[in-house]
C-alpha cells in the first residue's frame, strides 16, 4: 500500500456509465416481457401458436434477462465505481474490466436468444446450457480479478464494508454457479446434469437460495452500503453493525436452500435444519435494514432535492417486508398452504420490485448525473416514477397475495366424503381476475421505468463520462 | 390545547383532510378515550360486515362452490379477526409513537391513537365489501381504500406530528415497512391455522 496518488491518475468511469446504460436496456427488455407473459396468463393465445413466444420459453428469458442483464449489469457497473472510490485508486486491469462489460452483454444476447430456441437446463435460475455457463465462469473470473486486483492495491487500510458484500457475491456466486452447472455435455444445445434425483435438487436450490441471497440480496446490500451514506451525506449509523451483520448473513444463508424443497423426497433433517437456518436469517437481514433506516433517518434536508433517496428508503421498507416473508413462507406449516401457489411469485416480487430495482433506480438517478458532470434532466418525472414503481409493487404483492391464498386454500379442499373439492383445471380457470390485476401492476412499474431511462437519456445526451481523480491520502488513513 | 377529538372529524377527512389533521395537530388526546371512542367500534365493523356475509353467501374464491364454514368456527374466525385488528391498531400506534424519537416527531401516545385511527378509516369503511364475500371483489375494492390510507399516512403524519414534510416521508415509509410486514404475517398466521384444523376443511 502506498500512500499519495500519481500524477495524471484518475478512476476508470467509463465502463461504469456503459454497465449502467446497459442495465437499463436490459431492465426495460426484461420487464417487458414479464408483462407479455403476464398477459399471455389471461390470453394464452398471444403467443400465436409460435414455440419461441411460449410462455415456457419467454418466461426464462424474463428471469434471466432481469436478474442477470439489469441485476449483474448494476452490480457490475457500481462495484467497479464504489471499489475505486472507498481503496481511492484507479481499477486494476480496466481493459479487463472493459471486456467483463462486453462478454457480459454478448453471452446474455446469445443466451436469451437460445432460451428463445428452447435450449433449456430445465434448472430455474440456471436455464443456460453448457456453453454460455464456461463464458460466464471466465467472465466472472475477470470480474473477481478487476475487483479483487483493486482491492489489493487499495491505499486506505480498512476495506470498507460495501466491499465485503461485492466480495462475497462474487466468491459464492462463482462457487455456486460452477458447481451446479456440471454436466456432461451431450450437444451443442443440450447436456445432463453431473447430479441425480434428490441430490440434483439439492444441489439446485442450494444454488438458487445462494443467487438470491449473495446477488439479489449481498450484492445489492453492497450498492446500498455505498450509496446510501453517500447520498444521505453522513456515514453509515452503526459500522460495526454493518460487519457483524455481513459475517451473520454469510453464514446462515448458505443453509438454508432446502426450506424449497419441502415435502420432497429430500431428508427431513435437511428440511427442518433449513427452517432453523431460515428464521435465523431474519436477524442479520433485519439488522442491516435498520442500519439503513438509522442512517437515513438524520438526512431528511437531502430529501427537498433529491429524489433518488425516496427510492433508497421506500426500497428498504420492502426489504424488511421480503426478508421476513422469506422465513414465514420457510416455515413448513406455512408452505404447506403457499408451495407451488402465486404466494411465493409474489413473495419474489416484493423483493425484486420493491428492493432490487428501486435501490437501483434510486442509484441511477444519483450516479448518472454525477457520471457526467450535471444534475439529473427532470426531478419531476423521477418524482412520477416514484409513485409509480410504488403502486406497481403494491398491487403486484396484493394481487399475488389474493390469488396464492386462494389457490393454496382451494387446492387442499375437502368435501363431505374426504374428496378433493376443486380440480386443478377448474381453480386456475378462476385466476384471470388476479393475473388481470398483476398485469396491471406489472405495465405501470414497466412505465415508470420507461420515464427513468427518457429522464437518465436526456440527462446522459452529448455529454462524457468527466475524470475524477483519486484524493490524496493522509497519513492517519493508510 | 383540545383533549377530545369529535365523530364529526372522521366524517370531515372525507372532505376536507388537510384542515382535519391541522386541527387535530393542536389537539391531545387521551389514548384510552380514543380507544374506547373509536378504536374498539372500528374495530368491531369488519369481523360483522365478514361474519354476516360468510354466513349467508359463503366465500367465492373463484371457483364453482361458495365456501361454507360451520356456525361456531365463523364465530371463532371472527372474533379472531376483531382482536387481529385492535392489535394492528394498538401496535401501529405504539410502534408509530417509538419511531417519533427518531424523527423529532410528537410523542403522546394518543395523537399516535388518533392519526392511526384516522389512516384506517377509509379501509375500515371499504370493508363494508365483506358483505359481499367474494376475495377478488374484496380485493379490488380495498386496493383504491389502501391508496387513500397510504395518501393520509403521507399527507397527515408530517401535519399531526409537526414535523418537516420530509421527515414525514421518512416516517412514513418506515411505518409501511412495518405494516407491510403486519400484514404478511396475518396472513402466515392465517394459514397456519386453517392447518391446525381452524376455518375452512382443508386436507393437512
Amino acid at each position: 500500500m502506498v500512500s499519495g496518488t500519481v500524477e495524471g491518475e484518475r478512476y476508470f468511469d467509463r465502463v461504469v456509465t456503459a454497465l449502467v446504460m446497459f442495465s437499463v436496456i436490459w431492465a426495460v427488455l426484461g420487464m417487458t416481457v414479464g408483462v407479455y407473459i403476464a398477459a399471455e396468463l389471461i390470453w394464452p393465445t398471444l403467443d400465436f401458436g409460435l414455440p419461441w413466444l411460449s410462455f415456457g420459453r419467454l418466461r426464462p428469458l424474463h428471469t434471466n434477462a432481469v436478474i442477470f442483464g439489469f441485476g449483474v449489469s448494476a452490480l457490475m457497473g457500481t462495484a467497479f465505481y464504489s471499489v475505486q472510490r472507498t481503496s481511492h485508486v484507479p481499477l486494476y486491469a480496466p481493459r479487463l474490466a472493459w471486456f467483463c462489460c462486453y462478454a457480459w452483454q454478448f453471452t446474455l444476447l446469445l443466451g436469451g436468444l437460445s432460451l428463445l430456441a428452447g435450449w433449456n437446463t430445465s434448472k430455474e435460475y440456471a436455464e443456460l446450457e453448457w456453453p454460455f455457463d464456461i463464458a460466464i465462469t471466465v467472465i466472472w473470473v475477470c470480474f473477481a480479478i478487476v475487483f479483487f486486483g483493486t482491492i489489493a492495491r487499495r491505499r486506505i487500510k480498512p476495506i470498507y464494508v460495501s466491499n465485503w458484500f461485492y466480495g462475497g457475491m462474487i466468491i459464492v456466486i462463482a462457487m455456486i454457479h460452477i458447481v451446479n452447472s456440471l454436466a456432461i455435455p451431450v450437444t451443442i444445445s443440450k447436456s445432463y446434469s453431473l447430479f441425480a434425483g434428490a441430490q440434483d435438487a439439492i444441489v439446485q436450490w442450494w444454488y438458487g437460495h445462494n443467487a438470491v441471497g449473495f446477488l439479489l440480496t449481498g450484492g445489492f446490500l453492497g450498492m446500498m452500503y455505498y450509496f446510501l451514506p453517500k447520498q444521505a451525506d453522513r456515514p453509515i449509523w452503526s459500522y460495526r453493525l454493518s460487519i457483524v451483520a455481513f459475517w451473520a448473513f454469510t453464514y446462515s444463508y448458505i443453509w438454508a436452500g432446502p426450506h424449497h424443497l419441502h415435502y420432497s423426497s429430500i431428508p427431513d433433517w435437511v428440511q427442518s435444519l433449513a427452517v432453523a437456518m431460515s428464521l435465523i436469517l431474519l436477524a442479520p437481514s433485519w439488522a442491516t435494514m435498520i442500519n439503513g433506516i438509522m442512517t437515513v433517518s438524520g438526512a431528511s434536508q437531502k430529501l427537498r432535492t433529491d429524489p433518488a433517496l425516496k427510492f433508497i428508503v421506500l426500497s428498504l421498507a420492502f426489504y424488511g417486508l421480503a426478508t421476513f416473508e422469506g422465513p414465514m413462507l420457510a416455515i413448513k406449516s406455512v408452505n404447506v398452504i403457499s408451495h407451488y401457489t402465486d404466494w411465493t411469485i409474489g413473495h419474489v416480487h416484493s423483493g425484486a420490485l420493491g428492493w432490487n430495482a428501486l435501490i437501483t433506480f434510486g442509484t441511477f438517478y444519483f450516479l448518472v448525473p454525477r457520471l457526467v458532470g450535471t444534475v439529473l434532466y427532470s426531478v419531476r418525472l423521477a418524482n412520477i416514477h416514484f409513485w409509480m414503481a410504488l403502486a406497481g409493487t403494491m398491487l403486484y404483492i396484493l394481487a399475488m397475495w389474493g390469488a396464492g391464498v386462494s389457490q393454496g386454500l382451494l387446492w387442499l379442499s375437502l368435501d363431505e366424503i374426504g374428496e378433493l373439492s376443486f380440480s386443478f383445471k377448474d381453480i386456475m380457470a378462476s385466476m384471470p381476475p388476479y393475473y388481470a390485476l398483476r398485469f396491471v401492476a406489472g405495465l405501470v412499474f414497466l412505465l415508470g421505468a420507461v420515464l427513468m431511462t427518457y429522464n437518465l437519456y436526456m440527462t446522459i445526451r452529448g455529454r462524457r463520462t468527466i475524470h475524477v481523480r483519486p484524493p490524496a491520502v493522509t497519513s492517519h488513513q493508510v | 390545547m383540545k383533549t377530545v377529538i369529535s365523530s364529526w372529524l372522521l366524517f370531515r377527512l372525507l372532505f376536507q383532510p388537510t384542515a382535519v389533521f391541522e386541527e387535530l395537530s393542536e389537539t391531545r388526546p387521551e389514548p384510552h378515550s380514543v380507544f374506547l371512542k373509536f378504536v374498539v367500534w372500528l374495530a368491531i365493523i369488519p369481523p360483522v360486515f365478514a361474519y354476516i356475509g360468510a354466513s349467508n353467501f359463503g366465500w367465492r374464491l373463484g371457483a364453482a362452490e361458495p365456501l361454507f364454514m360451520p356456525s361456531g368456527d365463523l364465530i371463532l374466525v371472527s372474533i379472531i379477526y376483531f382482536f387481529a385488528l385492535l392489535f394492528a391498531f394498538v401496535s401501529t400506534a405504539v410502534v408509530a409513537q417509538w419511531m417519533a424519537t427518531t424523527y423529532g416527531a410528537r410523542h403522546s401516545l394518543g395523537i399516535h391513537f388518533a392519526l392511526v385511527t384516522i389512516i384506517a378509516a377509509p379501509l375500515v369503511v371499504g370493508s363494508a365489501i365483506h358483505l359481499f364475500p367474494h376475495v377478488f371483489l374484496n380485493i379490488v375494492v380495498l386496493i383504491p381504500a389502501l391508496m387513500w390510507s397510504m395518501y393520509l399516512l403521507y399527507r397527515g403524519l408530517p401535519i399531526v406530528l409537526k414535523i418537516s414534510p420530509e421527515r414525514g416521508m421518512l416516517m412514513a415509509s418506515a411505518l409501511i415497512g412495518y405494516l407491510l410486514v403486519a400484514a404478511v404475517s396475518f396472513l402466515g398466521l392465517t394459514v397456519a391455522l386453517w392447518g391446525q384444523g381452524i376455518g375452512p376443511s382443508i386436507g393437512i
